[in-house]
């Protein structure tokens, strides 16, 4: 059951990348929703699952772009996996780190994907590349993540209230 | 653990390189992209076709959700022009009768005071009118009581700022009247029925018929001469009685009367052309 929730929720979020999403594009920008999900996915069951999920993830989305697949199933496998490990680490669960750290790894996903794409040839240089998509879409993606965090924690409370 | 962890990652990253080399190599793109496709591809649609059908909903709800709103604003709408329309039609009667009534004032030779009815009295026993017109609008007792279509009444009862006016109807109201066509003398009086009855008709000259129209006689100067009264609805023949008399149906429609003019002046000049009656 749970194992078919990740998986709806996964599936989910990739077709609403493709179709809700770009309703909400705030000037062209629009937020990388897998990312965010593969990421809190990571911070709460650690890094396999996030990276699976990750993967799975991006292999929809490079399947629904059209693009070479395997580029965003690559990144975004190695984001879930790194937030996952550092649960352990960092002070994760706080929403002061969760949502800065989003942004980080939105960017560090960015980046990677740009690297990635240059033994493809990639024809757009790494300044216009941060300037318009990436940096804009980690702030944005920090904006959702903030709501889903606080949507979490809202479930999460009214979950232990109804047990006590 | 440690291992088994980094061999999760290895091999999703073993994977997705395998997937960029074989679309990279000549002829080879659509090849990862099928196999992935051909796994992905059905359950991209199906969830596709969820979500369309959830937008679908949505857009349904969202539309009915305008819609009721609309429908709401447009009843809201409907409703205060119905009552604006309403009280425009009001206005615009009202309007009308207080015109006539004007006209109707500045033909008369004589002063009047113009009064809104304020209270009914129909019970049968009496009939009767309240104006808001008393013995501060100069108003005395047996003052003429008309609207544009004849007259109403009389002032039976002044008082400081209301006349109570006994109408022709009444089973105590007597008006000396003819009838218009003949000449006919008689008396119009009420009933307890609420009927207008013409009495005492001489029964040798009569010659009275239905529609025939009946005025005021002026005489012993209560009533000017020419008011109309009514017209005759039917003749009463009693066979060999010395007089007839006549059901009469009022000029004035008591129940609608809103605004009616007091005659508060005297003439001697028949009055009766004043009136549209036709006669």
């Amino acid at each position: 059951m749970r194992l078919f929730l990740l998986l709806a929720t996964v599936g989910g979020s990739s077709v609403a990348q493709s179709n809700v999403v770009p309703v909400f594009a705030v000037g062209g920008v629009t937020p990388d929703l897998p990312l965010v999900l593969t990421v809190l996915v990571a911070l709460r069951r650690g890094p396999e699952v996030g990276c699976i999920v990750g993967f799975v993830a991006g292999c929809l989305q490079d399947v629904a772009g059209g693009g070479l697949i395997g580029v965003q199933a690559l990144t975004k496998a190695l984001a879930g996996f790194a937030m996952g490990l550092l649960v352990g680490r960092l002070w994760v669960a706080s929403p002061l780190v969760q949502v800065p750290g989003l942004v980080m790894l939105t960017v560090a996903e960015g980046l990677a994907r740009f690297l990635l794409l240059q033994f493809f040839h990639f024809p757009v240089s790494l300044g216009g590349l941060l300037a318009h998509v990436v940096l804009p879409q980690a702030l944005y993606n920090g904006f959702v993540g903030a709501a889903c965090v606080l949507i979490a924690e809202a479930a999460e409370v009214a979950r232990r209230r109804r047990w006590v | 653990m440690r291992s088994r962890r980094y061999g999760l990652l290895v091999s999703i990253l073993l994977v997705s390189l395998l997937f960029l080399t074989v679309q990279t190599r000549g002829g080879g793109a659509a090849g990862a992209g099928e196999v992935v496709a051909v796994v992905l591809t059905p359950v991209q649609s199906v969830l596709v076709r969820i979500h369309r059908g959830a937008l679908g909903i949505w857009h349904s709800y969202a539309g009915w959700k305008a819609v009721r709103t609309e429908n709401t604003a447009l009843r809201t709408e409907a409703e205060r022009l119905r009552v604006e329309a309403l009280q425009r039609a009001e206005t615009e009667q009202e309007n009308a009768r207080l015109r006539r009534l004007l006209d109707l004032r500045e033909r008369l030779p004589m002063t009047t005071v113009a009064g809104e009815v304020i209270g009914r009295e129909s019970g049968g026993w009496v009939r009767a009118l309240t104006v808001n017109r008393g013995r501060g609008s100069g108003v005395d007792q047996q003052t003429p009581v008309i609207v544009p279509e004849g007259l109403v009444g009389r002032v039976v009862q002044v008082r400081a700022g209301a006349s109570v006016v006994q109408l022709i109807n009444d089973p105590a109201s007597t008006v000396g009247a003819v009838v218009q066509r003949t000449r006919t003398p008689g008396l119009v009086e009420g009933d307890a029925g609420g009927t207008v009855r013409f009495k005492f008709m001489a029964r040798d000259g009569a010659q009275v018929a239905p529609g025939d129209l009946i005025v005021t006689s002026g005489l012993g100067n209560l009533f000017p001469k020419g008011l109309p009264v009514g017209r005759i609805a039917s003749v009463e023949d009693k066979g060999s009685a010395l007089f007839h008399f006549a059901v009469v149906a009022p000029a004035a429609d008591f129940a609608r009367a809103e605004e009616v003019l007091l005659l508060t002046g005297q003439t001697s000049r028949d009055v009766a052309a004043l009136f549209g009656t036709g006669g």
